[in-house]
């Protein structure tokens, strides 16, 4: 039987692994050669070391905010080696230990995986849409343009079904906008090319935001919207346009989906290390069978199309708040209203003025 | 303290003529008494020398010259720095708002756009009186 050594060696992606008091207890040959060294030199080594080497080649393209979750984690981060890109998607998981579970998590395993044609794929199916989008959007603009011209009465009388006519035109053409936005705002995600420009903000003014955004649709349909937060709320770090543009999706999904005369509410809460914002209807509910499919692409329930969705919203909405290091849920029952609820983590306390980054910290593995 | 302007002369720069048609009436239909439509850069700079727009209406993806371009001479010009400019573009990425916006524009809309207020929204960011410099032109994001 090969040695295991010879094995994990021979292994494309590089790999490292780090005992519980931080220091290099395995690397293989192909990370040592990413780093220019050899295995043996790395041996023993501190974590924060290695940090500061890498850091030499790597940063990370998404996320480089957030320190390592407690269990796993994955992220994506360029590796330039003079003149040469490469990505590489870094998993870090705790170290199994053999038998006892009391020793497990003592320790972790690092490793690096070339992701570099991956992403290159996704950068040209993501050009691809932007080039798509644009060329859509030129007709579509004559179209549209022409149809609310004609709808203005500008171009002289219509009948009453030519203004039907042009009625449903004029309808469908803003149902493809939206697609198409939509579509364009997904393949950014999945491409992970989705820009934050993060701050710090308290969650109740972004969702008094996105209130007065749907307000217009809610008053259309008699629907009453309201914030509801008993408490003040830490503060997080987003980006204040992708987390209204989140609210205002659930929201609006929650008044097209409520009776008349009915009431959505925006519950805000929050704990030691989550701020919460669930957003709660008095519609039809979601079936059970159809809960697991709804943060799907494409997967709106055929009430959702017929009030003009795009079957995207959701999916977008769980995107941007991924991006957010949040979670997204729904809890929801046939004839009692639905609750599509999200967490952001609570933001670190900003550093005093004069505190030095640390050295290596976005790379720490 | 902002005040509306009225709109008598606007220079289209726009190489789709269903698109130059639609925004020809959608001004028209508001008063607007003189539309200058051309396909691209090389014209709107000849334009330039004999007539004085209020405003510059300009796309982006334009052959030869693209808009970006385009607004980056006239900004770059003392003749024609004063005059404004307002993207009306399919570009609707914020990257592409960003870069309009430095160039020196004063707002950028963008396509599709709703005929009915496309005055509205020029005329208020002319005036000085529009919530914000980048605004959606069209309906739905």
């Amino acid at each position: 039987m090969m040695p295991e050594r010879n094995i994990l060696d021979s292994l494309g992606s590089g790999l490292v692994v780090l005992d519980e008091r931080d220091r290099v207890s395995f690397m293989n040959r192909t990370l040592a050669e990413m780093l220019h060294a050899t295995q043996e030199e790395w041996l023993g080594r501190s974590s924060g070391e290695l940090a500061l080497v890498m850091a030499r080649f790597a940063q990370p393209v998404a996320s480089p905010r957030f320190d390592w979750p407690e269990a796993f984690g994955s992220r994506d981060i360029e590796w330039r080696d003079g003149e040469t890109l490469r990505f590489f998607r870094e998993d870090s998981s705790p170290l199994a230990a053999e038998g006892a579970q009391e020793n497990a998590g003592k320790g972790r395993v690092f490793a690096y995986h070339d992701v570099s044609h991956e992403k290159a794929v996704d950068r040209m199916k993501s050009e691809f849409i932007s080039v798509a989008s644009h060329e859509l959007r030129t007709p579509m603009t004559s179209i549209k343009g022409s149809v609310d011209l004609i709808l203005s009465g500008f171009a002289g009388e219509t009948s009453p079904e030519m203004q039907e006519l042009l009625e449903i035109a004029q309808k469908s053409c803003d149902r493809l906008v939206r697609l198409v936005n939509d579509i364009l705002d997904l393949s950014k995600i999945e491409a992970g090319q989705l820009k934050l420009n993060l701050e710090r903000l308290d969650v109740t003014e972004i969702a008094v935001r996105a209130i007065c955004a749907v307000k217009p649709l809610a008053d259309k349909n008699d629907v009453r919207l309201r914030v509801d937060r008993p408490l003040p709320l830490p503060i997080v770090e987003a980006d204040p346009d992708r987390i209204e543009q989140a609210i205002t999706n659930l929201l609006s999904n929650a008044v097209k989906f409520s009776p008349s005369k009915s009431e959505v509410v925006v519950e805000l809460s929050s704990d030691n290390l989550w701020v919460q914002c669930a957003v709660c209807d008095q519609g039809a509910g979601i079936a059970e069978k159809d809960l697991h499919r709804i943060f799907g692409k494409f997967q709106q329930l055929s009430e959702g199309r017929r009030k003009g969705g795009t079957g995207l919203g959701l999916a977008i909405t769980r995107g941007l708040i991924d991006e957010h290091r949040g979670s997204i849920w729904v809890e929801s029952r046939v004839g009692q209203g639905s609750r599509f609820i999200f967490r952001l983590p609570i933001a670190a306390p900003p550093s005093p003025p004069g505190t030095p980054a640390m050295a290596g910290q976005a790379v720490k593995p | 303290m902002a005040r509306e302007v009225k709109l008598t002369r606007v220079l289209v720069v726009e190489d789709d003529v269903d698109i130059q048609k639609v925004i020809r009436m959608s001004l028209k239909m508001r008063g607007v008494a003189e539309i200058v439509l051309v396909e691209g850069g090389a014209e709107c700079f000849e334009r330039l020398s004999s007539f004085a727009p209020d405003v510059i209406l300009l796309d982006v993806m334009m052959p030869h010259l693209d808009g970006y371009e385009i607004c980056r001479r006239l900004k770059q010009d003392a003749a024609t720095r004063a005059i404004p400019v307002v993207f009306l573009t399919a570009r609707v990425q914020k990257a592409d708002r960003e870069r309009g916006m430095k160039l020196g524009a004063l707002g950028y809309l963008t396509k599709p756009f709703d005929p009915m207020t496309l005055h509205d929204q020029i005329v208020a960011l002319v005036s000085g009186t529009a919530g914000g410099k980048e605004q959606e032109g069209g309906t739905g994001k």
